[in-house]
């Protein structure tokens, strides 16, 4: 490869990484990692944004930080290793949260907390973050974090617009449908309407073809 | 501030009427993943209320002897997750020395308990209600056998969808969860039970 | 085939071996010597750990006083929901009291309650007479549409002015009715405020002594 070239391939390996993590690794409706969150958290757009936000913060510390600790970590304990470095990040966005985001840190209540355990980013971790650079790591998890807000987002429009007759952001009610709203199905809002919502849109992906067969 | 809630209205509530999996949404990966066979399921079921058992009396001695007291219940999370990862470790050794057939047919789902969701929840549960050590065993015990109970049906169900005629989207995980949705909503119908 | 094959490992195994025997040779570099030992496993997550734990400690530092003024805040904030003449409140242990120009008006404690969701906290105001001056729903996980509904002023109206031996629900002989297809939330939040509001009443008697 000439010196012209290579400067290319790099930002289009970034790209690249970045892209996979929304469509076609998408973590809940391809990898179908992360589930707790997802359908706890999705009973209000507000709450998914949140959660989102979180977990590309997560995401984006313990990937940069486990990749730059790639080199000198021993295979030994490179599991208890990356959960420590995950459960610190949690913890910071935690006391964060707690400080600065009080009504949102109560609605996520111990979802908040159960990030540590996200398959998605113990996944990251050891299937990408320990053997690849810092700045596609850093992609990846941008890629990823993406994905995982998309997913979040379209479950919880579903739920919240089903559940409530009307669409809620950060406080402002952007729109609500005549009908629903004053009688509105709240079996989308409890939990067989979260486990209806998921699999059928998991259904819908794999029509669409996004998805290959398990 | 101790919880004076009853023994038994902790287990019943653990177990149905706020059940782990169909209400709480923990413990989803294994339950979506194992699920397929009877026995896996109920092997499943077992190991995962044995470690929840164990976390949380460990778990539940730490929160009320160390953190409450020095004020330092932020370090929960790190704590209890290293906490859960030694035991799963420990679990996983015993169980490879004393009975060989069940650490094959538990595979590589008995290191992920570490990561389920269901075992770091009911600690963080046990926490956020103020449970005594006695209470949190009770609850992690119920949630367990709750976990086991939904595992179990699911894998009967599963058993037979197999078998039946599932339109290809639907097919495998997506038509689990409906029928995880059906399941759910049955239970809903415990609500007025205590 | 199969011949060349087996030459081409035989001498990859040779230029291992040669590699080895240099090395034995230069001895081997300090770096590596710390990376190969037993202990530097369990010496490297240490040190995670360790660097970990002092991270969360200063945020959690930085944090602590901002994390206590938003509890404050909202105590406040709900104080004055219920008694909107205040202007100065006292924390003790259990409970609070609520001043006005530094004369008691009242106390308020916040009592929690298993309803059918999960934990209900509830905040609720006294007058100095020991009736209940308001109730206020903090938080709650009820069914949406149906055990929300604790929040709404037509259900917590019905609790001002009772007094504890009439604060449980009509069905069992007290003045609260519950709300339509929601008779666990209300009795929760019912049973839990009779069952705090003896209690505190038990405190504040032996502390006003």
């Amino acid at each position: 490869m000439t010196q012209q070239e290579k400067p290319n391939t790099n930002s289009r390996r970034f790209t690249k990484e970045i892209l996979k993590g929304l469509v076609i690794a998408n973590p809940v409706f391809v990898l179908v990692l992360g589930l707790c969150p997802t359908l706890a958290v999705t009973i209000s757009i507000d709450n998914a944004l949140g959660m989102s936000a979180g977990v590309i913060f997560v995401l984006l510390g313990s990937n940069l930080i486990i990749s730059m600790l790639r080199r000198i970590t021993p295979q030994l304990v490179r599991i208890p290793v990356y959960i420590v470095v995950i459960a610190t990040f949690v913890t910071i966005l935690s006391l964060v949260f707690e400080a600065y985001l009080p009504p949102l840190y109560e609605s996520l209540g111990i979802y908040l907390a159960l990030i540590v355990v996200n398959c998605i980013i113990l996944g990251r971790a050891e299937a990408f973050a320990s053997k690849n650079t810092i700045l596609l790591s850093i992609a990846d998890a941008i890629g990823i974090g993406i994905g995982f807000a998309l997913s979040l987002i379209i479950v919880s429009f579903f739920r919240e617009i089903l559940g409530t007759g009307k669409l809620t952001v950060f406080g402002k009610t952007l729109f609500s449908i005549p009908v629903l709203s004053s009688d509105p199905l709240a079996f989308f809002i409890m939990p067989p309407g979260a486990f209806l919502v998921l699999g059928l849109l998991l259904a819908l992906f794999r029509w669409l073809g996004v998805l290959k067969n398990e | 501030m101790n919880n004076d809630a009853s023994l038994i209205t902790i287990f019943v509530g653990m177990v149905i009427i706020n059940n782990m999996v169909l209400t709480k949404f923990l413990g989803l990966c294994p339950f979506f993943g194992v699920s397929k066979k009877l026995s896996n399921a109920i092997s499943m079921g077992v190991a995962v209320t044995f470690v929840m058992l164990l976390a949380a009396i460990a778990t539940s001695v730490i929160y009320n002897f160390i953190l409450l007291p020095y004020d330092i219940e932020f370090m929960n999370i790190i704590i209890y997750i290293l906490v859960i990862a030694s035991l799963v470790q420990i679990v996983e050794l015993i169980i490879r020395r004393t009975n060989i057939a069940l650490y094959n047919s538990l595979g590589i789902y008995l290191p992920l308990i570490t990561t389920n969701c269901a075992v770091l929840g009911i600690t963080l549960i046990n926490a956020s209600n103020s449970y005594s050590i006695v209470q949190s065993m009770v609850s992690a015990v119920g949630g367990g056998l709750g976990f086991t109970l939904v595992l179990i049906i699911m894998s009967g169900i599963r058993e037979r969808l197999e078998l039946g005629d599932t339109p290809k989207s639907l097919r495998g995980l997506p038509v689990a969860f409906v029928t995880a949705s059906l399941l759910a909503l049955s239970f809903m119908g415990f609500s007025g039970l205590l | 085939m199969n011949g060349n094959n087996e030459k081409r490992e035989n001498t990859k195994l040779d230029e291992k071996l040669q590699d080895h025997g240099q090395k034995i040779k230069n001895g081997i570099s300090p770096g590596e010597r710390i990376s190969r030992s037993r202990l530097y496993p369990l010496v490297f997550l240490t040190i995670i750990v360790l660097v970990s734990v002092s991270l969360v400690m200063v945020i959690s530092n930085v944090t602590k006083a901002r994390i206590l003024a938003e509890k404050d805040a909202a105590i406040i904030s709900q104080l004055k929901a219920v008694f909107t003449e205040t202007d100065d409140y006292e924390s003790k242990n259990d409970y609070y009291i609520a001043y006005t120009d530094k004369q008691v008006i009242g106390f308020a404690f916040i009592a929690t309650g298993k309803g059918y969701g999960g934990e209900i906290s509830i905040f609720v105001g006294l007058n100095t007479d020991f009736t209940i001056k308001d109730i206020k729903i903090l938080s709650n996980t009820e069914t949406p549409g149906l055990g929300t509904r604790i929040t709404e002023d037509a259900f917590t109206v019905q609790f001002k002015g009772l007094s504890s031996q009439d604060i449980s629900l009509a069905k069992d002989g007290g003045k609260i009715d519950a709300i339509t297809g929601a008779t666990i939330s209300s009795k929760a939040v019912t049973d839990a405020v009779r069952k705090e509001l003896e209690e505190k009443i038990e405190i504040i008697k032996s502390d006003m002594k």
